[in-house]
């Protein structure tokens, strides 16, 4: 066994003993992949999972370094990516990734893209009209 | 500032690109000349084009240090660094079968799932997924 194999080992025994605990992340982690266009919030996420609701924010915090909300987001922002690369208008893409608000997914969008919306989906149409050109 | 590049030393850059664009699948973004026969090599993931680009450097080959680190950590098994992937099992499947030697099988680790590789090149490359 390697150095590190040994490491992992004592390390995985150290900070990943709670099972329980593990479950229940996974379990809310995966929800939010398979309903973040819905309107998701920690009152329903810790509900699904019989945990009080702060108790799941430092839990997911814990084991993925990021609260519910945050991963939520990111998640809805790769998805709206995708939509608009694929031609979906921005209002469309704002509505079926869940965001409840225009002007908070462009918000939202720049913060975490660099670029707004409507520049992000121009740049990649021209993108791909350039790559079947050249 | 933005992080838009990230290195990994390799002792030959002519065989890190056929191993990183045939078997791990990434594309080249630049390819310039430097002196000496070396280059400005660049790769990006073929699924994130825009994402950060892995430069193929020949490091162990010009500094003494960088080729007793890159020594240090394949002999404790240590991986230089490690890419995200949709499934570990899929792609250790994947690289076993285009004769990929793998370090450590699919192991998971709390949230975790992990394998780690030799690249050839003279590294370990861990493949990561979030479960």
């Amino acid at each position: 066994m390697t150095l590190y194999e040994k490491e992992i080992n004592r390390i995985n025994g150290l900070i990943y003993s709670n099972q329980e605990q593990i479950e229940t992340v996974i379990g809310v982690r995966s929800y939010i992949d398979h309903n973040f266009d819905k309107d998701l919030n920690l009152d329903l996420l810790s509900r699904f999972r019989f945990v009080s609701k702060y108790h799941l924010l430092r839990l997911f915090k814990k084991y993925y370094g990021l609260t519910p909300r945050q991963y939520l987001i990111d998640k809805r922002v790769e998805k709206s990516k995708e939509h608009l690369k694929n031609g979906l208008s921005v209002t469309e893409t704002c509505f079926s990734v869940g965001f409840e608000s225009l002007g908070s997914f462009s918000t939202l969008f720049k913060t975490k893209t660099g670029k707004s919306p409507t520049q992000f989906q121009k740049e990649q149409l021209s993108r791909s009209k350039l790559g079947s050109e050249l | 500032m933005k992080v838009t590049l990230i290195s990994i030393p390799v002792r030959d850059q002519e065989k890190a690109l056929k191993f990183y664009t045939e078997k791990l699948g990434f594309i080249i973004k630049k390819d310039m000349p430097l002196e000496g026969g070396n280059r400005w090599l660049t790769l990006v993931s073929s699924e994130w084009q825009d994402g950060p680009e892995l430069l193929l450097e020949p490091g162990p080959n010009h500094f003494e240090p960088c080729k007793i680190y890159q020594d240090a950590l394949m002999e404790a098994g240590m991986p230089y660094t490690q890419f995200d992937v949709k499934s570990v099992d899929a792609e250790f499947g994947r690289l076993t079968e285009l004769g990929v030697e793998f370090s450590v099988k699919p192991s998971t680790m709390g949230t975790w799932k992990y394998a780690v590789f030799n690249d050839t090149c003279g590294n370990n490359i861990q493949i990561v997924e979030t479960l």
